[in-house]
């Protein structure tokens, strides 16, 4: 039996599990070590074989593919040691990096002692071009050579290992950028040399020199990992493909990604939905809603039709990135979430969290605040005698002892309702995020199948599903490692962007279509496949009317475009626009921004292939009961305990009861009913009424 | 039932509140057509009870804080007897509480079970609400009825029906019609949202428990602030700052608080000169604006901010007819900006002063410029607000941190957003020649201010009328303690305009003022650094030789400002030079 493999390295742990071809899944966790990751690979497959019961070597033969998700280069970005990196822009303009359009992120406007973002680039490094294009690609400055020649020589005396490049209107006009990155190549031959032309061509300078400049500081980085990656598994005799998980939740191999090695910055979560339309697909559901709840964060992703809904840019580690990826929404709900009782007495949960050290109090590392895993324990949703299978101890006593000092003796409370309270409050702040994730993008939540992970999410995730009015909860046996599950499925893909800034009513289909072909053939060209290959585009329009400044993201539509599609993608933006915003204005002119194209190549062709066990509907037995706090009425109930391991097909089970599998705790509450699937999920049909 | 709401409910929903009025925030700014809405976003969402009382005001921009609470009972007030359900209401006249004339303001009563529950309120600044000059900043208006549409509270939709006749009239007066219009719809589009989302809300938990929150959240927040306030050793104290010559010829004008504390609670009286006939005076509401901001950035407490704040905190604007409670006619557009700072500076100074431990120092006050024309490729008349020109630098927080650069003015405490310097000249026929971080802006001290921002510009091709405004141009940002700049410094401290022709300075613009700009001249703009905090001398050296690494400050001003010698050549720190030098000039 052959395996595709995938690996999730995140803050905590590192998550590995082995799709095989008939659909059976292996998983292994590991702790992370940010020192040292190929060690922390090398040992989780093996960790693999051993499940497998096969010798290492044997196993490893038999991985056809690894797709890795790796955050050494958002590490890199967070910790701000990346490369050494030199930044040349257009004269006048060397603060642009900087300003950072001027503002402050929300969120922190009374926040007066909110720092400033730590400068990848510092004033020093960031070098200005006496050149000046402007809008509609007129040169209006020539290019200086003999100061550019002064510029670059200036970054060699300051031993620059990377630099990245940037000018105004480079995206109507590419000649001076070019001209620079040709002399900077020549000059400086062991740099990594990026363009922004090459990384971003959209309008808007400020997120084209931001990325660019962040694909240059990671860039040096990621490439000796992937080397030495590539080395260690060369060297344990791997003859499989290996792919890079990006972003925007498809896979790379690792030359396309040692070139743009931003776009997978954000890879980690992008998992997350990917591994919930796998599973949702085997239900014939398109439409999902991915939540993943770890130790600091909890991450909600949302599907439409197939495809994971993807945003133009994010800020990363403060520093924004503007290439498509999955809208990934991070809310501070996660298990280690610290609750307090704010200055108002008002009951806060998270942002802060305990993390991985000290972590909750229950885990006997000398946490002293609560946490939403102390909460979990108290009120009976996390069993006393240990997470992942026993493998991590936890004192309940602690938890409850905590909760009490700081939670319910001041808010004059009894421990039972400040360790509910600690859920609900975690639990509203979740819902908070799905809306975001949902409604405030234009997608009603009753619509979509909530597919839970993380080793807390299936707890939760009955009160959130009913708080949201959904009815199904499909929950993974396997969801402490839902991200990894998404590396393992994981279909190839790139995104192509171009400018393209005109009104609807002028645009020409004939540039439309030779813009499309030629994203196209990049995406080919990035993917390594032939023009006979068979490849999925997803195209995407960025839109707005006329005279508005922001854009939404609007679907094209496939094939030649004419003028159907033209109409078409006129609707569908007037659509788009209302369900974002409440309204649209039919009688206004859009405008096109930029258009992308998504080439996608899927991997995963086979079918699941389906239970092979009989399907029994067998009743199986409790293994105990225990003391559980109930959200309908915040009373302590008896509530039957089931092990995962019991389960058979089509088991069904109706609650209020919980069932305890290796990565995770599912709850079920008073009068929902849940059913095993053997191709390894659960599905809970929740009462919303 | 007020009191029988415990910590965990009334948490879940103040959260639905924040989230209600966050989510029409980010509906303004993404479909705002103005750059003033989509850039800068110079509005304000907060929703309001049963009584007009304010329950919950996010972190949109400052400047609105106080006039919306006394908007909203006036228009409640206006229409008494006459509120029905579909109504949205919708005005700017200072002289009902509006915070001036281009911040139009819309008011929907929210009812439930046939009982008025909410008021769901948005606010935004118009980039035109018509009189002689483009933006609405005109310098020569001697009365509020030279400045603008004035607009007492109306009936905009009545019962569900959108009165466009009364809407056509309104857009008929401004200028650029098309940016208002989309901007009013965005207004609509949050005032929508908020209505969807509190009645939801109001399904979810019934009539009573809502306003049992309602209540237990204005008391929590009164709490909160009279704990602050009982931090202050009781006694009064006074406060004085100047309000700057813009422009009127009158000189320099005192502002004066009296600020007394009792136990919990403050009362503060405020004194000031006649108003004048220029557009600087302060209506009440723009006042009260100014010293919520004063006492906010003092208690540094966090959003989600509620009228309960307010309660222990007694305000007397003086007479009737002084700049700081003006009265008709007073002309008084400029007030947002300049003014509301400097009365936040006042309060916020005020109590600094009392304890100094944490305080914040002032930010750049508000230098902005409009800009307006003909595009020559095809006749359209624009015009802009360009919004880096008042970006400037935040104050220091003494004993904490330096100030960041570029994130002023003190009116938008961060909020407002520059817009690329490509978008910039998609939305108007210029060249951005220069848009940089001003070395030596900052405020010396052992935590240094900010640093304010460059902006220049050249017209493509055609005449440029550029309206500047604003103040800062004669002197800095209070700042804390006894941190001065040094005289020979003080250019790249005060905010400041040119018109350029080449490297020939043709006119130095330190006032209000509106002037034409010919093909190849060029318009530079300055805003100022932020205050700092604390003796300068005792900032590390090594702080100062990054700053100057990194073209925060000159090696002139490491010399004068903070008695630090860098070598010329190396830039490694002089240790014996400098500890000579700051023994010399040591404090």
């Amino acid at each position: 039996m052959n395996y595709r493999i995938g690996v999730d390295a995140g803050g905590t742990f590192t998550d590995f599990v082995a799709l095989a071809e008939d659909h059976s899944l292996l998983v292994f966790k590991t702790p992370s070590d940010r020192d040292d990751p190929v060690s922390v690979l090398l040992d989780g497959l093996a960790g693999l074989a051993r499940k497998a019961g096969l010798d290492f070597s044997d196993f490893i033969n038999r991985c056809t593919v690894l797709v890795h998700g790796s955050t050494v280069a958002l590490n890199t970005l967070i910790q701000r040691n990346g490369a050494r990196t030199g930044l040349l822009v257009t004269a006048g303009h060397e603060d642009s990096l900087e300003l950072r359009l001027g503002h402050k992120e929300d969120g922190h406007r009374w926040d007066f002692r909110y720092p400033p973002a730590e400068m990848i680039v510092p004033a020093q490094r960031r070098l200005g071009v006496r050149e000046r294009i402007i809008a509609g690609g007129k040169v209006y400055v020539p290019l200086d050579e003999e100061q550019l020649d002064e510029q670059v020589e200036k970054l060699a005396a300051m031993e620059v290992e990377a630099v990245a490049i940037s000018c105004l209107w480079s995206v109507a006009n590419d000649t001076h950028e070019r001209r620079i990155l040709e002399k900077v190549r020549q000059r400086l031959p062991d740099c990594f040399v990026t363009a922004a032309v090459d990384i971003l061509p959209r309008v808007g300078e400020y997120t084209r020199t931001s990325t660019t400049a962040a694909n240059a500081y990671v860039g040096p980085v990621l490439d000796r990992y992937l080397a030495s990656m590539e080395n260690a598994l060369a060297e344990q005799g791997f003859t499989g493909g290996l792919y890079i998980m990006q972003s925007n939740g498809g896979v790379a191999a690792p030359e396309v990604v040692r070139q743009r090695p931003v776009a997978v910055l954000n890879s980690g979560p992008a998992g997350g939905p990917v591994a919930a339309l796998w599973y949702g697909r085997q239900l014939g559901c398109e439409n999902v809603i991915s939540i993943d709840m770890g130790g600091t964060s909890f991450d909600v992703s949302l599907v439409r039709n197939g495809l994971p809904d993807i945003v133009d840019q994010a800020d990363i580690a403060r520093i924004r990135i503007g290439l498509p990826m999955v809208n990934v929404t991070s809310i501070g709900a996660g298990g280690g979430s610290i609750a307090r009782l704010n200055e108002r007495r008002i009951l806060e949960v998270g942002p802060e969290s305990a993390e991985a050290n000290p972590g909750p109090a229950c885990y006997m590392r000398g946490g002293t605040q609560p946490t939403v895993t102390d909460a979990l324990v108290t009120a009976g949703y996390f069993p006393d005698t240990g997470l992942l299978g026993g493998r991590m101890k936890i004192d309940r006593s602690l938890a409850e002892q905590v909760i009490r000092d700081k939670i319910a003796a001041p808010a004059g409370i009894d421990l039972h309702r400040a360790a509910h309270g600690i859920i609900e409050v975690a639990a509203k702040n979740m819902v908070d995020g799905i809306r975001i994730a949902s409604i405030e993008r234009g997608y009603d939540p009753r619509d979509y199948l909530l597919v839970a992970g993380g080793g807390a999410g299936p707890a939760f995730a009955a009160m959130l599903a009913r708080e949201l009015g959904i009815e199904k909860v499909l929950i993974p046996s396997t969801a402490g490692a839902l991200c990894a599950m998404g590396e393992a499925t994981a279909n190839l893909r790139y995104d192509a962007i171009r400018a393209c800034p005109t009104r609807l009513s002028e645009l020409s289909v004939d540039v439309a279509n030779s813009l499309f072909d030629v994203m196209e053939e990049e995406g080919r060209a990035a993917l390594g496949v032939s023009a006979d290959d068979r490849v999925r585009v997803e195209r995407t329009a960025e839109m707005k009317y006329v005279d508005q400044i922001h854009y939404c993201d609007v679907q094209a539509p496939g094939g030649v475009m004419d003028a159907s599609r033209l109409t078409q993608l006129r609707e569908n933006f007037h659509r788009r626009h209302e369900e974002l915003y409440t309204y649209s204005e039919p009688d206004n002119e859009p405008e096109i921004v930029s258009i992308r194209a998504s080439v996608v190549i899927d991997t995963l062709v086979s079918n699941p292939t389906g239970d092979k066990k009989a399907i029994t509907g067998k009743t199986i037995g409790a293994q105990s009961m225990r003391e559980v706090i109930m959200p309908d009425t915040r009373e302590l109930r008896a509530t039957p305990v089931y092990n995962g391991r019991d389960m058979e097909a089509a088991t069904t089970i109706t609650g209020p009861a919980i069932i305890e599998e290796e990565t995770t705790t599912i709850f079920i509450p008073t009068g929902d009913v849940i059913q095993y699937n053997p191709k390894g999920f659960y599905l809970l049909e929740v009462n919303t009424n | 039932m007020p009191g029988d709401i415990d910590p965990v409910t009334l948490s879940v929903v103040q959260g639905a509140l924040q989230a209600t009025q966050r989510a029409m925030t980010t509906t303004m700014e993404k479909t705002g057509r103005s750059s003033v809405y989509a850039i800068a976003r110079d509005y304000s969402n907060a929703l309001f009870d049963w009584d007009a009382r304010m329950i919950i005001q996010g972190e949109d921009i400052p400047t609105h804080l106080g006039s919306m609470v006394l908007a909203t009972k006036a228009v409640a007030r206006f229409f008494a007897g006459e509120i029905n359900p579909g109504d949205i209401y919708l005005h700017n006249d200072p002289t009902y509480d509006g915070s001036h004339l281009p911040d139009m303001c819309m008011y929907k009563p929210l009812f439930f079970e046939d009982e008025l529950v909410f008021w769901v309120v948005s606010k935004g600044h118009m980039v035109d609400v018509g009189g002689p000059v483009p933006g609405s900043y005109n310098p020569d208006a001697k009365e509020i009825f030279a400045e603008g549409l004035r607009i007492p509270p109306i009936r905009l939709v009545d019962r569900g029906e959108m009165r466009h006749d009364v809407l056509n009239m309104i857009l008929t007066n401004f200028r650029s019609r098309k940016y208002q219009s989309g901007d009013m719809n965005a207004q609509l589009g949050a005032i929508t949202l908020g209505e969807q989302r509190l009645t939801a809300l109001l399904e979810r938990y019934g009539k009573a428990v809502i306003k049992g929150c309602v209540e237990q959240l204005l008391d929590a927040a009164e709490t909160h602030m009279r704990a602050r306030i009982r931090t202050l050793p009781d006694g009064v104290y006074h406060s004085r700052v100047v309000a700057e010559d813009t422009g009127h010829g009158r000189g320099h004008q005192t502002l004066e608080a009296e600020i007394s504390v009792v136990e919990d609670e403050l009362k503060i009286t405020l004194a000031s000169p006649p108003q004048l006939d220029f557009f600087t005076n302060s209506y009440r509401s723009n006042t009260l604006s100014g010293v919520y901001a004063g006492l906010l950035m003092w208690a540094q407490v966090q959003p989600p901010f509620n009228e309960g704040l307010y309660r222990p905190v007694d305000v007397d604007f003086g007479p009737k007819g002084t700049i700081l409670n003006a009265e008709e006619p007073a002309p008084h557009v400029n007030c947002t900006g300049g003014p509301q700072e400097t009365i936040c500076d006042l309060i916020r100074t005020g109590l600094n002063g009392i304890d100094p431990t944490h305080a914040v120092a002032g930010w750049n006050h508000t230098w902005a410029f409009n800009i307006a024309g003909v595009r020559p490729d095809n006749g359209e008349p624009y015009l802009d607000l360009l919004i880096s020109s008042l970006i400037g630098g935040a104050g220091a927080v003494n004993n904490v941190a330096d100030g960041w650069h570029a994130i002023g003015a003190q009116a938008g405490l961060g909020g407002a957003q520059i817009g690329d310097t490509e978008l910039v000249e998609l939305l108007a026929p210029i060249i951005v020649t220069r848009l940089e971080l001003s070395t030596d802006s900052g405020m010396p001290g052992q935590w240094r201010g900010g640093c304010g921002l460059i902006t220049e510009i050249e017209p493509i091709d055609h005449e440029m009328t550029v309206i500047a405004w604003g103040e800062g141009a004669h002197q800095p940002p209070p700042s804390t303690g006894d941190t001065r700049y040094h005289p020979e410094l003080s250019g790249p401290k005060v905010a400041r305009g040119w018109h350029l022709r080449g490297a020939e300075i043709l006119h130095e613009v330190d006032h209000n003022q509106v002037l034409t700009i010919k093909p190849g001249e060029r318009y530079r703009s300055q805003t100022s650094g932020g205050g700092g905090a604390g003796n300068p001398f005792a900032r590390p050296p090594e702080a100062v030789r990054d700053d100057v690494l990194n073209r925060k400050v000159s090696l002139k001003g490491a010399e004068l400002e903070y008695g630090v010698k860098l070598y010329p050549e190396t830039l490694e720190i002089d240790a014996a030079g400098s500890a000579a030098l700051r023994k010399e000039k040591g404090r």
